[in-house]
């Protein structure tokens, strides 16, 4: 494929093309594309097939498109719904829609704003997540937020972890310094509107071991939390505390044994 | 359990906080497979190989003023950092003996770059003649083993045993970490861990 002359794709309607080196791509319609794909911009407004890997500067889908290997893209953003069967690399990566990646995910920084779900492993410097995420592996970050539902199968390892729970929320470890855990408080009718639908749970979040620096939970369910600072607020049922300076203890919280170091 | 620490021992002992142990595991200077789970009375709890960790996280206090998290990270990492180093800058900076790279020479020809992995086996080539341990046949067979193998112990734990028994030496070399028993006349004169060796070549080079 000769590099110098670069051409575009532009698939309206249905069409089939095939891989290799591209200024752009277009896809109004439907496509499919054979091979492997290289770049510079990625834009799905129907629905696109590629049987193999992507690697492009930016990508946007607005559709559906389904990807068989992996995905390499400097910016994305996806609208529409997006399944990768491999791992996503992305230095910044917005979805929007939902997207379902068999692989890892990896970039800087990360944000879900509807649904996602990854198998694998999910690394970043910031992941801000107001929707629903689903990791199989770890999830590693610099700073993790969350504004929703989330079910990390892995250990959760973040600078900063804020956390404002929505229904049930569980990941098996979470590790970091300085660890927020808080009920989500919504004054607008969203909430209730949401729990007409998917009916009345508690927001809860449920973990085996939380360990960091400064801790304050709510409504946490955990085997053991250990830490310098521990805040324990109301609704907590902990088997097991051991800190280090200071324990606070609200009288709404049910707490096993406590040990200070 | 004698030669694991558990994660509250290793936190007193080395003087740092839950923050920093993680911080240094997502910046991947504390492997992943470091991480031993086992089921304890109080629950699920951690523990490290106690020399391995003691010594990674003494390192890391260490240089950690001096160069970034992502600078350590490279170090550790059993991937090189550069790519060559000429045989002229070698000895210049004390990064090898001269008798060392003189049999290197002997043994492959004169060489003028050297990459990652020759530089690896030379520095473990200087490492033993310097102990006074190994003589320069014993080198020559420690040049063959490492050449031969240095794709197979690339990235991996790999771990160098140097064996002699009534005078009849020989070297082993292990991929994975292994634990050798030996018969009671049998001397271990030199037990290197490559991931060791790599982060002092390292250190030495930078």
């Amino acid at each position: 494929m000769e590099k110098t002359k670069q051409r575009n794709i532009s698939i309206s309607g249905s069409g089939t093309a095939a891989g290799g080196e591209y200024d752009q791509v277009k896809v109004n319609g439907s496509a499919h594309i054979n091979s492997d794909i290289q770049c510079e911009v990625f834009k799905c407004n129907g629905s696109a097939h590629i049987e193999g890997n992507i690697k492009t500067g930016t990508a946007k889908v607005n559709g559906s498109s389904h990807i068989e290997g992996n995905m390499e893209a400097e910016e994305m953003t996806i609208n529409g719904s997006t399944d990768i069967d491999g791992s996503l690399t992305c230095s910044e990566v917005k979805i929007q829609g939902s997207s379902n990646i068999k692989g890892d995910l990896k970039g800087k920084e990360i944000i879900v704003r509807g649904s996602a779900s990854i198998k694998g492993n999910v690394s970043g410097d910031e992941v801000d997540v107001k929707g629903q995420v689903k990791v199989g592996g770890d999830c590693e970050a610099e700073s993790f937020y969350a504004r929703g539902n989330f079910k990390i199968n892995g250990l959760l390892n973040a600078g900063n972890i804020d956390i404002e729970l929505l229904r049930l929320c569980e990941a098996k470890e979470i590790g970091g310094e300085n660890i927020t855990v808080k009920r989500n408080i919504d004054s607008s009718g969203f909430k209730k509107f949401i729990k007409f639908f998917i009916g009345q749970q508690t927001d809860q979040l449920t973990a085996e071991v939380i360990e960091g620096d400064h801790v304050s939970l709510e409504y946490t369910h955990a085997k053991v939390v250990r830490g310098n600072t521990i805040e324990i607020g109301p609704g907590c049922v902990i088997d097991r505390i051991e800190f280090k300076q200071s324990l606070e203890l609200d009288e709404n919280a049910k707490v096993g044994a406590q040990e200070k170091i | 359990m004698d030669n694991l620490i558990s994660k509250k021992d290793l936190l007193e002992s080395a003087n740092i906080s839950y923050g920093q142990l993680y911080r240094w595991k997502r910046k991947n200077l504390i492997p992943e497979n470091w991480f031993i789970r086992k089921s304890t009375f109080t629950g699920q709890e951690t523990f490290f190989p106690k020399e391995d960790i003691l010594q990674r996280i003494e390192k890391i206090k260490n240089l950690k003023d001096d160069l970034s998290l992502d600078e350590l990270a490279d170090m550790f990492s059993p991937s090189p950092t550069i790519t060559s180093l000429s045989a002229e800058e070698l000895t210049k900076r004390n990064i090898v003996s001269y008798t060392a790279l003189e049999m290197w020479n002997i043994h492959n020809g004169s060489t003028s770059t050297f990459s990652f992995d020759q530089l690896l086996t030379l520095y473990l080539l200087d490492t033993l003649l310097q102990t006074g341990e190994m003589n320069r046949s014993e080198g020559i067979e420690l040049l063959h083993i490492l050449q031969q193998h240095s794709n197979e112990i690339k990235g991996k734990e790999s771990e160098l045993f140097f064996i002699r028994k009534m005078g009849v030496s020989f070297f082993i070399l292990t991929p994975e970490p292994a634990k050798l028993f030996v018969e009671s006349q049998t001397k271990i004169i030199a037990h290197y861990k490559l991931n060791q060796c790599i982060e002092e070549l390292k250190l030495k080079i930078s």
